[in-house]
């Protein structure tokens, strides 16, 4: 019998369950975040945890995010948001592309760019 | 001793399968998405018990207004409108439904305005530019002002055709869609059996039933002179549409006259003496169409046709002085503004 | 311990760190994010060796690798050090106070979510202070954990059958004692 063959006979059925407890968990968990993630037409950019800029998901805008290692460039268009450049090393932030919702995140320059929604100065919606 | 092996393995297994079952997500929460369509943003807030139940009612609103969009878009080279305005003065053309309704809607609008709200008026508003501050002579506004005319729309609802007489004539329901697509957004929100939402098409907002902490939805007015989400007021909609058209919405400034979106069908010019108005009623379609309506018509008419239609209206001159309808008096909590 | 049993140790760690060292280079969407095959070694180390051994390997193994590479102290450092930590002592723990209720597939899953869950915490605390952000990629994570983890899981099962049957012995006594060649384990 082959070596894995043998290991899988060995393994009691405890270990299985446990296995797809654990996928199911996750896969719920995946469908329930992208859900739970926060959706909206407010983009927030903070530095450092501080917030920079709030800007409307409506207006088309680029702007310039100053951090430690230099400045990144944040655009707005058509409902998305991205980081269009950022002086990191790995260029992950920029490689995320378009959101809708959710964060971009770029550790080194310390920006993370965040979608917000749910309630503006008390009120559901703006009208105007 | 295996034997207790055995036995405990099972024990743990039932643990976890009875874990399993019992996952359950419970109680009404508020959902929230957003898309770009009709090329705005569109915004779609929902009280369900079930994540999956609302995703799946927002996913039909959006699916469903991505293809009015393409009807009705103004730019779009496929959309029955462009259609319609390439064959003005040569031969009806055949549309949807919608598209149908949606012209139909203009023209009840208009007539019940006295002409205020006319979406021929789209001959001459497509010769504005705001992006690139762009505005149409005189001779243009001449030219263009005979083309100008609702009456001279004829819809044919059995053939379902559209046409209009005169070649040059083009329509823009722009100032309609938003609404229109509200409305149809409710509709099927309702339809799926949700029992509370608030649709906004951009500013063109309607809200029914009561949220998870029982209240009503509340929606605010944006500042004409503010900054980005700088609001005066806030209404709470109670099953109601509300819609809002400003100055400040598509313009600029040339010579120290502010040239709007908001072009008055007789002039042919921006409308002058109001910078913003904020109509209320049942439904979007007659929100989104009124507030253009009663912005041209100024504050005297306007409020006359707003109270004669029994819908309620806050227009603010461009003093600065608000006038409101009886009727929204005690509704409106006016917000003080904080730094 | 006897002789021959150091000279395992010693290669199991030698093994870990190729490990470790050679997975740094597979390109992976999230930074730092490895299928943690050194696992193996770790959970091989808990069932013949004991806790401490296990520790000890994950210790010199994310050191030596991380001073040779240059990443020393830096965040995928500390990352590592800590998901290291937390999955040696889940699985140590989980081995020792339950017997033989889990097989090592079940072992290397539940050090997998001990060490995805350090992971994540760790990254919260320290370089990422948005709980949304965390939240966003947790799924993403855990779930390339539980696989990461069967493979593991499997591998490290393989690995102990083929260690057994050349005579070495499981259990939580295994270190310190004198014991011959022969026996195979429980």
């Amino acid at each position: 019998m082959s070596l894995l063959k043998k290991t899988i006979k060995e393994t009691s059925h405890l270990n299985w369950i446990l296995l797809v407890f654990l996928l199911f968990f996750y896969l719920t968990g995946f469908i329930f975040v992208g859900r739970l993630m926060p959706a909206g037409e407010t983009v927030i950019v903070e530095v450092n945890g501080k917030t920079v800029y709030k800007l409307a998901l409506s207006e088309d805008r680029i702007v310039d995010v100053k951090g430690p290692i230099g400045v990144t460039k944040v655009e707005v268009k058509d409902g998305r948001v991205r980081v269009l450049y950022s002086p990191c090393p790995e260029k992950i932030c920029m490689k995320q592309g378009w959101i809708r919702r959710g964060v971009i995140i770029c550790v080194p320059n310390r920006v993370v760019v965040s979608i917000k929604g749910g309630k503006v100065r008390g009120v559901d919606a703006i009208t105007g | 001793m295996n034997h207790m092996k055995s036995v405990r393995s099972w024990i743990f297994s039932l643990f976890l399968l009875s874990v399993l079952v019992s996952c359950r997500w419970g109680g009404d929460k508020v959902y929230r998405e957003s898309d770009f369509l009709l090329d705005t943003v569109v915004t779609v807030s929902v009280v369900s018990g079930s994540a999956g139940r609302a995703g799946q009612a927002i996913e039909k609103v959006f699916r469903e207004l991505k293809r009015l969009g393409g009807l009705l878009n103004f730019y779009s080279s496929k959309s029955e409108i462009r259609e319609i305005n390439e064959n003005a003065g040569v031969k009806p053309v055949r549309v949807s439904g919608d598209t149908l309704r949606v012209i139909q809607r203009a023209i009840e609008a208009a007539e019940e305005t006295n002409g205020a709200f006319d979406i021929t008026v789209g001959v001459i508003t497509h010769l504005y530019d705001f992006r690139k501050k762009i505005h149409p002579s005189a001779d243009a506004v001449r030219a263009g002002l005979a083309l100008v005319d609702y009456r001279d729309i004829e819809v044919d609802p059995g053939r379902m055709t559209v046409f209009l007489r005169k070649k040059g004539m083009m329509i823009d329901p722009g100032g309609i869609t938003k609404g229109y697509a509200a409305d149809r957004a409710v509709s099927i929100l309702k339809k799926e059996g949700i029992r509370a939402a608030l649709v906004a098409v951009a500013g063109d907002i309607r809200g029914y039933g009561l949220k998870p902490d029982g209240k009503p939805w509340r929606v605010g007015i944006r500042n004409p002179r503010g900054a980005g989400d700088d609001i005066f007021a806030a209404v709470e909609l109670r099953d109601q549409a509300i819609s809002t058209s400003g100055d400040y919405e598509r313009f600029f400034i040339e010579g120290g006259v502010r040239y709007h979106h908001l072009i008055d069908p007789k002039t042919g010019y921006p409308a002058r003496g109001v910078i913003s108005t904020t109509v209320i009623a049942p439904l979007a379609v007659k929100t989104d169409s009124l507030a253009t309506a009663v912005f041209i018509s100024g504050v005297a008419r306007g409020m006359k046709i707003i109270e004669g239609l029994g819908y309620n209206a806050i227009m603010i001159d461009s003093g600065g002085v608000r006038h409101l309808t009886e009727g929204i008096r005690d509704r409106v909590e006016f917000i003080k503004k904080d730094n | 311990m006897q002789s021959q049993d150091r000279l395992r140790v010693a290669l199991l760690v030698a093994v870990a760190i190729a490990l470790h060292g050679f997975e740094r280079t597979i390109p992976t969407p999230i930074p730092w994010l490895r299928f943690g095959f050194a696992n193996i070694i770790t959970l091989t180390a808990v069932v013949f060796y004991g806790l401490r051994v296990a520790l000890m390997i994950t210790l010199i193994r994310v050191f030596v690798v991380s001073l040779f590479v240059g990443t020393f102290l830096g965040p995928g450092f500390i990352l590592s050090l800590g998901g290291g930590l937390a999955s040696t002592i889940a699985m140590g723990g989980v081995f020792y106070l339950l017997g033989g209720l889990f097989s090592p597939l079940g072992l290397s899953l539940i050090g997998a979510f001990a060490h995805n869950l350090a992971q994540l915490f760790l990254a919260y605390l320290l370089f990422v202070r948005k709980i949304d952000a965390i939240l966003y990629l947790s799924p993403v994570i855990l779930v390339f954990g539980v696989l990461a983890g069967t493979v593991n899981g499997l591998a490290s099962g393989m690995l102990i059958i083929s260690l057994r049957e050349e005579g070495l012995r499981v259990g939580r006594k295994a270190m310190g004692k004198e014991h011959g060649a022969q026996g195979t384990g429980r």
